[in-house]
C-alpha cells in the first residue's frame, strides 16, 4: 500500500488515502468505527447487509462502505440523523427474524448484531417472524453447529469456506426468508470437503455458527470466561490462540472450554485456524494422562512411585550408564514439541550434567 | 524461513516442493490459496497429487527421489538462456561456475527420463521461476527424508542464488516447519554441534564462554546426531533420556531399534501420555502439555511467541522445566531458576541472535497488538528481522554448493516391486498421541490406509477397501487399501500416525551422510490382499476415499 497524496474529508477531517481504500478502510486508519456484519478483512466485499451505509455527499443514496472505493476529495458522513435513522431500522428488521435474547447463543457464541442493535437504540419491539430458516438435524459432526435462528444469512461463511479455506463445503440454500446455510444435498459436514477448520464459526457475526463441543459442555458463556493468549502446540505455522478457560471446572484446575485465533489482521495466522489448532485439545483432559511417576520394577512391571524415587532412580541410573561405559553412552532426546526453555535445560543437562554433546531434538529436519 | 508467512499472499510465483501444505500446514495454505486467488502462479512438485494441485497451474507428478534431476535441469536451463541474475550472482556469492559446470548436461530432454517432467514444461517453468520477482521456493520433509536430502537442498538454494530471489520480501528459501517448536529447539541447542544459537561446540571461544557462565567443564567433542543415536542404540548408547518423544513411533526401522533398545541399560521417559517407547523405560516422569506451562516457541519464520499457562497440570504431573530442574538437582547441579522467563534470560545472554528478546518485552509487545519477535534480535531496542538477507547475504557471499543426482538407497525391483512414501494428514498429528483422542480427527480418519494406483491395485487383485499387508525388507503393517489416482503408478502412500499400523516399521533408517536424517519418504515395498475391508464411504467420510482423486 502507498499513499497517493489523495485525501478525503470524513466527518470534517481530512483522511489520507491509500492504493485500493474502500471507504471503510480509510475510516478505519482515522479510527472511526463504522459498523458492518457482512464486511470481514479477510473477504471480497460484497456490501450485502447494508449496515455500513454512510452519506457521500453529491450521491443520491446512502453508500456500503465496506464496498465503495474511495476516492479523492470525497465528503463523507459517518453518522447523522439519515445515516441514523437507516442503522436503526435496518438492524430493528433483522431483529424480527432474529432471537434477540443475548443469552440465548449456543456455547455462548457472542451476538455482534444484538449487541449493536442495544448499542444504536435500534427497535427490538417490532414483533418476531417465525424463523423459517432450517439446520439439517442430521448433521453428525462434532465440531461445527449451525444454529439457523441466529443467523442473518450474510454468507460470512460460505464466502470464507469459499475464498479463504477454498473448499466450498457450505452453500447459501433456499430462498427469500427461507434462505439458509446448507451443504451439497444436505450431507453432514463430515461427508463433504470441509476439513472443519472452524473459519465459519470465526466469521460468523451472530453465533449461528457456534462450537458444539462448548455448546454440549453447558459451560459458562464466553465472557464470563478466563481468556489465556497462547501459541499452538501442534504445526510450524505458530498460530495464536485465546485460549478460553472455565477456571471452575475440573475441582478448580480448570478446562478450555474453546479455542479461538485473535481477530483478523493481528497475527500471522490472521485469525485462521486448523481443525487441530481450534478444535483438537479435548486431550489436555483425557483420562489416559500420565499423572504418577513411574518405576519399573524387578518383575518389569511399571509401579507408581513418589517424584522422590524417581528422580533419584534417574539419577542412579543416567550416573551408573555414564561410569560403566563413559559420558558419550548416555544421549539425551529432546523435543521439538516443548518449549525452547525446556529444550534449553536438556542441552544444558547433557552438557553441564553428564559431559556430553549426545543431545538432539526429535524433529532433526 | 527466509521470508514471513504474511509475505506469502504478495508472492507472484510459488513453487511447492515435497510439501503437502493444506494437510500439514493448513494455515500457510490458506496464505498460498490467496496468492492464487489474487492471480498468482502456483507450481506443486510432489509425486502424490496433494490437494494444492487442485489450484495449481502445473502438478509436477516426479517419480519419487527424483527432485535432484528436476532442479539441477532447471538451473541448466536458467544459465543456457542467460536468465541468471549476473549482478547478484556477481556481487553476492561465490562459486556459481562449480555448479555451472556440474549442471551442463543435467538438460531437460535427460531429466525427463528421470523425473517424468515434459522437457517443455519444465523449461516454461525455469523460465517463469526465473523471470518473476517475487518467486518464493516452500518445501518441507518431502525434500529432506533423503537419503540425498542435503543435496536437495543445495539444489534449490542454487536456483534461489542463481535467480537473486534473495533478501527481498515474497521470495526466499522456505522450509516449513513441522513441529510448534522444530525452530526454538534447534536454537536452544538440542543439537550435538551447537550450542544455543548456532554456536558450535568445537569452537574453542565459544566453549569457553559457556564454561564460565555454566562453570563447568565442558565437551569439545560434536556429538551424535539423533539417527546416530538410533543407530547405535544398545552397543554405543547405553542409556537414554527422553523428553517428549515416541521414538519407538517416530523412528524408521522400527523393529530393529525395539531390538536394540532390549541392549540399552537405562531408559527414562518424561511424557504427558503413554506412548510405544513406555515399554521399554525404567523410569517414567509424568508430564504436561502446552496449556499447562509458560515459555516460548519459535515459529518457521523465527517468530518467537509467548507460550502461557491455562490450566493447572493434571495429579501429580509436573511442568516439564520444573522436572528437569529437579533432575540437574538430583544430579548434584546447583540449578535455582524460578521460572522459564528467567531459563530463557540465561539463554539469551549466551546467544547473541536472541539477546533482545525476553519474556516481559514479548508481553509488552503483545499489549500493544504485536505478536513475537522474529530473530536474529540482538539487542533490546532491535524490531526483530522479518526477512533475512536484506542487507547482503549474511555468510558474506552466498554459497553455490554443486550436486549430483544419487538415487534412493532403496528402489522398487522384483521382491518389493513399489516406491513407499509416508507422510502426515490434515486430521492427525505425528504420533497422534493427542488427535487420536479427538472426535473429529477420528471421525474423519478413524485408521491407518494406503493409497494404491488403481493399476497396481487391479495387478493385485486389490480392490478399495479390501484389507492388505504393506511389507518391505524391514517390517510389515496390516492397513486398509484406498485406491486412487493421488499417487502415481507405482508408487504407494501411508500415513504415519497409527501406533497399531506403525508405518516406521516400513521406513529406511539409512539416511542423509551429511544431516543424518533417514530416507522416510522412499524406500521399496510391496502390497498384498488379506480380505474384504470396511466400507469405505461410511469409513473415511468426505471424499478422502474417492478413486479419482483430485490429480484425475
Amino acid at each position: 500500500m502507498s499513499a497517493m497524496n489523495q485525501t478525503l474529508v470524513l466527518d470534517g477531517r481530512k483522511v489520507e488515502l491509500q492504493q485500493g481504500d474502500t471507504i471503510l478502510d480509510a475510516a478505519s486508519r482515522a479510527n472511526t468505527s463504522i459498523p458492518t456484519l457482512c464486511h470481514d478483512p479477510r473477504l471480497k466485499p460484497v456490501g450485502a447487509c447494508r449496515t455500513c451505509l454512510i452519506e457521500v455527499e453529491g450521491s443520491r443514496r446512502l453508500l456500503p462502505a465496506c464496498a465503495t472505493p474511495a476516492t479523492e476529495g470525497m465528503v463523507i458522513h459517518t453518522q447523522n440523523e439519515r445515516v441514523d435513522r437507516h442503522r436503526k431500522t435496518l438492524l430493528g428488521l433483522y431483529l424480527t427474524d432474529h432471537n434477540k435474547d443475548r443469552n440465548h447463543g449456543l456455547g455462548g457464541a457472542p451476538n455482534q448484531l444484538v449487541a449493536m442493535a442495544h448499542e444504536v437504540g435500534a427497535p427490538t419491539d417490532w414483533g418476531q417472524l417465525p424463523s423459517k430458516r432450517k439446520a439439517n438435524s442430521e448433521d453428525d459432526n462434532p465440531y461445527i453447529l449451525f444454529d439457523a435462528e441466529q443467523c442473518i444469512a450474510c454468507a460470512r461463511c460460505t464466502r470464507y469456506c469459499d475464498e479463504v479455506e477454498s473448499v466450498s463445503a457450505i452453500t447459501l440454500a433456499g430462498r427469500g426468508s427461507e434462505t439458509t446455510i446448507s451443504t451439497n444435498d444436505g450431507l453432514s459436514l463430515l461427508d463433504t470437503t470441509c476439513e472443519m477448520c472452524g473459519g465459519c464459526i470465526d466469521t460468523c457475526p451472530t453465533g449461528a455458527m457456534t462450537e458444539r463441543k462448548a455448546a454440549a459442555m453447558q459451560a459458562p458463556p464466553e465472557w464470563d470466561l478466563k481468556q489465556v493468549r497462547s501459541t499452538c502446540n501442534f504445526c510450524g505455522v505458530g498460530c495464536q490462540l485465546n485460549l478460553h478457560v472455565d477456571e471452575a471446572a475440573n475441582a478448580g484446575r480448570g478446562r478450555i472450554i474453546k479455542v479461538t485465533s485473535p481477530p483478523a489482521g493481528t497475527t500471522s495466522n490472521d485469525g485462521n485456524l486448523c481443525v487441530k489448532g481450534r478444535f483438537a485439545y479435548d486431550f489436555v483432559d483425557h483420562n489416559e494422562r500420565l499423572t504418577t511417576p513411574l518405576i519399573r520394577d524387578k518383575a518389569g512391571v511399571l509401579q507408581p512411585a513418589t517424584w522422590e524415587e524417581a528422580l533419584a532412580a534417574i539419577s542412579l541410573g543416567l550416573a551408573g550408564v555414564s561410569e560403566r561405559h563413559g559420558k558419550n553412552s548416555l544421549a539425551f532426546v529432546s523435543s521439538s514439541r516443548c518449549t525452547m526453555e525446556e529444550n534449553y535445560l536438556v542441552q544444558k543437562l547433557a552438557r553441564q550434567g553428564y559431559g556430553t554433546n549426545n543431545v538432539h531434538q526429535c524433529a532433526a529436519t | 524461513m527466509t521470508n514471513s508467512i504474511r509475505e506469502i499472499r504478495e508472492a507472484d510465483f510459488l513453487l511447492v516442493i515435497g510439501s503437502n501444505t493444506s494437510e500439514a500446514h493448513p494455515i500457510i495454505a490458506m496464505e498460498m490459496k490467496r496468492a492464487v486467488r489474487r492471480g498468482a502462479t502456483l507450481v506443486v512438485v510432489d509425486p502424490r497429487a496433494v490437494w494444492m494441485t487442485t489450484i495449481a497451474e502445473h502438478h509436477l507428478q516426479i517419480k519419487p527421489g527424483s527432485d535432484v534431476w528436476l532442479l539441477n535441469s532447471m538451473a541448466q536451463v536458467i544459465i543456457a538462456e542467460g536468465l541468471v541474475a549476473e549482478e547478484f550472482v556477481a556481487k553476492q556469492t561465490e562459486d556459481f561456475e562449480t555448479v555451472k559446470a556440474a549442471v551442463k548436461d543435467y538438460t531437460p530432454e535427460r531429466a525427463e527420463e528421470f523425473t517424468g517432467v515434459a522437457p517443455d514444461l519444465l523449461r516454461k517453468i525455469a523460465r517463469q521461476y526465473a523471470q518473476t520477482a517475487k518467486a518464493g521456493i516452500y518445501y518441507t520433509l518431502g525434500i529432506t527424508e533423503h537419503s540425498h536430502g542435503t543435496d536437495n537442498v543445495y539444489a534449490l538454494a542454487n536456483l534461489v542464488l542463481m535467480t537473486g530471489h534473495l533478501g527481498q520480501r515474497a521470495s526466499g528459501m522456505n522450509p516449513l516447519r513441522g513441529q510448534n517448536n522444530v525452530q526454538g529447539a534447534n536454537d536452544a541447542g538440542a543439537t550435538p554441534v551447537f550450542y544455543p544459537g548456532y554456536q558450535r561446540v568445537d569452537d574453542p571461544e565459544v566453549q569457553a564462554r559457556y564454561e564460565r557462565a555454566w562453570g563447568c567443564e565442558l565437551n569439545p567433542k560434536p556429538g551424535l546426531n539423533l539417527n546416530e543415536m538410533m543407530m547405535t542404540m544398545g552397543e554405543g548408547i547405553k542409556g537414554i533420556f527422553v523428553m517428549g518423544e515416541d521414538i519407538v513411533l517416530s523412528e524408521p526401522n522400527a523393529n530393529h531399534l525395539e531390538e536394540a533398545l532390549a541392549g540399552v541399560e537405562f531408559i527414562a521417559i518424561q511424557e504427558p501420555f503413554p506412548n510405544e517407547t513406555m515399554r521399554f523405560a525404567n523410569v517414567v516422569l509424568p508430564s504436561t502439555v502446552f496449556a499447562e506451562k509458560d515459555g516460548v516457541f519459535t515459529n518457521s519464520e523465527r517468530r518467537v511467541q509467548r507460550v502461557r499457562q491455562a490450566v493447572e497440570p493434571p495429579g501429580e504431573a509436573r511442568q516439564d522445566w520444573r522436572i528437569l530442574c529437579e533432575i540437574a538437582r538430583a544430579a548434584g547441579l546447583d540449578w535455582t531458576y524460578g521460572s522459564p522467563a528467567e531459563v530463557y534470560d540465561e539463554l539469551a545472554s549466551l546467544a547473541p541472535s536472541f539477546s533482545g528478546i525476553s519474556h516481559s518485552r514479548l508481553d509488552e509487545l503483545q499489549a500493544d497488538g504485536m505478536t513475537g519477535i522474529q530473530w536474529p534480535c540482538p539487542t533490546s531496542d532491535h524490531p526483530g528481522t522479518v526477512y533475512l538477507h536484506g542487507d547482503g547475504v549474511m555468510r558474506g557471499k552466498g554459497l553455490f554448493q554443486a550436486v549430483t543426482y544419487r538415487p534412493p538407497m532403496e528402489v522398487p525391483d522384483k521382491d518389493y516391486g513399489l516406491f513407499l512414501s509416508t507422510g502426515r494428514t490434515l486430521y492427525h498429528y505425528n504420533a497422534a498421541t493427542q488427535t487420536r483422542r479427538e472426535t473429529g480427527p477420528v471421525a474423519k480418519h478413524p485408521e491407518a490406509f494406503v493409497e494404491i494406483h488403481p493399476r497396481d491395485a487391479q495387478q493385485r487383485n486389490i480392490e478399495a477397501g479390501d484389507r492388505v499387508r504393506v511389507s518391505t525388507r524391514r517390517g510389515h503393517i496390516d492397513v486398509v487399501a484406498i485406491v486412487s489416482r493421488q499417487v502415481r503408478p507405482g508408487c504407494i502412500w501411508t500415513p504415519l500416525h497409527y501406533a497399531e499400523a506403525r508405518a516406521n516399521l516400513l521406513t529406511n533408517d539409512k539416511g542423509d551422510p551429511v544431516t543424518g536424517t533417514a530416507e522416510f519418504k522412499v524406500c521399496a515395498a510391496e502390497v498384498t490382499r488379506l480380505g474384504e475391508g470396511p466400507e469405505l464411504a461410511t469409513t473415511f467420510r468426505g471424499n478422502y476415499y474417492s478413486t479419482a482423486g483430485p490429480g484425475a
